[in-house]
């Protein structure tokens, strides 16, 4: 993989974490439970260090500070689909359940992709979402199994075929367009 | 006296006593919103069991719309500049921080969520903005730097009925104010240098806070307006000048505090504190 193709990778990545930190900012005043707020609060600040730190890298690899580069329509399409999803229950769990696990599935193929050792920068720092964003899962999950939050779980999506449907489209969305190769 | 959901560019308002303010953020059903001033639970004795959980509780609603505020305008304004971006979802960090803290600290007091009335003022207010430093100017420059004169003497009186472990955690929360309100001074004077338009937005903004003031605390016939009596508790606590000067305010904008709070007799010496850290 050039310079060039990485540097579009990373700028993509950042896109991305840009707009999950928008999206998951955006849903705190609608979200009633206080606990969810705490929960988004927390990943707003996790999703904006890992768009910083891929930002950084971005300049690195003869892009402008902060490159950003948009997905592909089929990926925006995706994401933009959980944005609008107006109950909080099935919006965090599209979030939670879908985006993010797909997310890691497109950082892992990346390292399986890249230089190991020429691209260890943009490695540690992918290493480092991978960590925070399994973090984010994790806190979620405990929110959602917290035992007084009862009216919250029985709001979640019941049915396991709703999870596997936003991963599935997570993960079978292409990365990168048409536009990053040319 | 409240009309609600008035729905205009996406966003929804309320009306109270005639004046127009955004729509509460959502909250849980347990809780009761109240939308004046004389709405709220005031509790004579100070430092009562339920007066100490009462503030707490209203502490921790407050920090929550901190936090929706820091978040939303985030999400409001993707333009913005990415340090400051940064900023913000920094500071909304801070206040799920500050949130879990004081819902911990009132469980073991025996308190729970719901048990006082709430208030959202800052979020109708703050969220009536359309521009950045607009917001930055009276949730961060104005709202924060009162809580950190707030907080500056309630660490003190904490400490005085025995709360060591409340005190400790205000102190916690104060030092994390004083970044939120030092990254606002420093924003919105650069924007300003850059744009000198700017002032004018935010002399716009500062004078709707003060009209949206009245509107929610009207004076009441026979006693001072509940808004009166808490500024007058406000600045019996003290005007923290040295987080103030932490916090990057200038001599000149702290001896105007000093003045607006009746402590004139300090503004001449800006060495002097009146912090009760």
């Amino acid at each position: 993989m050039s310079v060039k193709i990485r540097a579009e990778y990373i700028g993509t990545f950042r896109w991305i974490e840009v707009y999950l930190m928008e999206t998951i900012a955006g849903w705190i005043a609608s979200t009633p439970e206080m606990e969810a707020k705490v929960v988004l609060g927390r990943h707003v600040w996790q999703s904006a260090q890992n768009a910083d730190a891929l930002g950084k890298r971005a300049f690195e690899l003869r892009k402008p500070l902060h490159y950003s580069v948009a997905p592909s329509t089929e990926y925006q399409a995706f994401l933009e689909r959980i944005r609008s999803i107006e109950a909080a229950s099935d919006r965090l769990a599209g979030f939670y359940k879908g985006v993010l696990p797909g997310l890691v599935k497109k950082y892992q193929a990346y390292l399986a992709w890249t230089n190991p050792l020429m691209d260890e920068p943009s490695v540690i720092i992918i290493k480092n979402n991978l960590a925070g964003i399994n973090r984010m899962v994790d806190e979620f999950n405990t929110f959602a199994a917290s035992p007084d939050l009862g009216s919250f779980q029985n709001s979640l999506p019941s049915e396991t075929d709703t999870y596997e449907a936003f991963l599935a489209a997570a993960t079978q969305a292409e990365l990168i367009g048409d536009t990053a190769h040319s | 006296m409240t009309k609600k959901a008035d729905i205009e560019d996406g966003n929804t308002y309320k009306t109270i006593n005639g004046f127009k303010l955004r729509s509460d953020p959502a909250r849980e059903a347990c809780f009761t919103i109240a939308q004046t001033d004389a709405e709220m639970t005031r509790i004579d004795e100070a430092y009562s069991a339920e007066a100490c959980r009462e503030r707490l509780h209203r502490h921790m609603n407050n920090e929550t719309g901190s936090l929706e505020i820091a978040a939303q305008t985030l999400a409001d304004f993707p333009e913005a500049p990415w340090e400051l971006r940064m900023e913000l979802a920094r500071q909304a960090y801070d206040e799920t921080r500050h949130i879990e803290g004081l819902y911990q600290r009132l469980c073991e007091l025996g308190g729970f969520k719901g048990e006082f009335p709430i208030g959202n003022f800052e979020w109708s207010v703050t969220m009536m903005q359309n521009n950045l430093p607009a917001r930055l100017a009276i949730q961060n420059r104005t709202f924060e730097a009162g809580e950190m004169d707030l907080l500056g003497g309630l660490r003190k009186e904490w400490r005085l009925i025995g709360d060591t472990k409340t005190a400790e955690l205000l102190d916690d929360i104060l030092a994390d104010e004083v970044n939120h309100v030092r990254f606002a001074n420093r924003w919105i004077k650069r924007l300003v240098k850059e744009d000198g338009k700017i002032l004018l937005r935010i002399a716009v903004a500062m004078r709707f806070l003060s009209d949206a003031n009245a509107a929610v605390s009207p004076p009441i016939e026979g006693r001072a307006s509940d808004h009166s009596i808490d500024m007058a508790s406000h600045y019996k606590l003290g005007v923290n000048t040295t987080d103030r000067r932490n916090a990057e305010f200038t001599d000149e904008e702290i001896n105007e505090i000093l003045k607006q709070s009746g402590m004139k007799s300090l503004t001449a010496s800006t060495n002097e504190t009146t912090d009760n850290g």
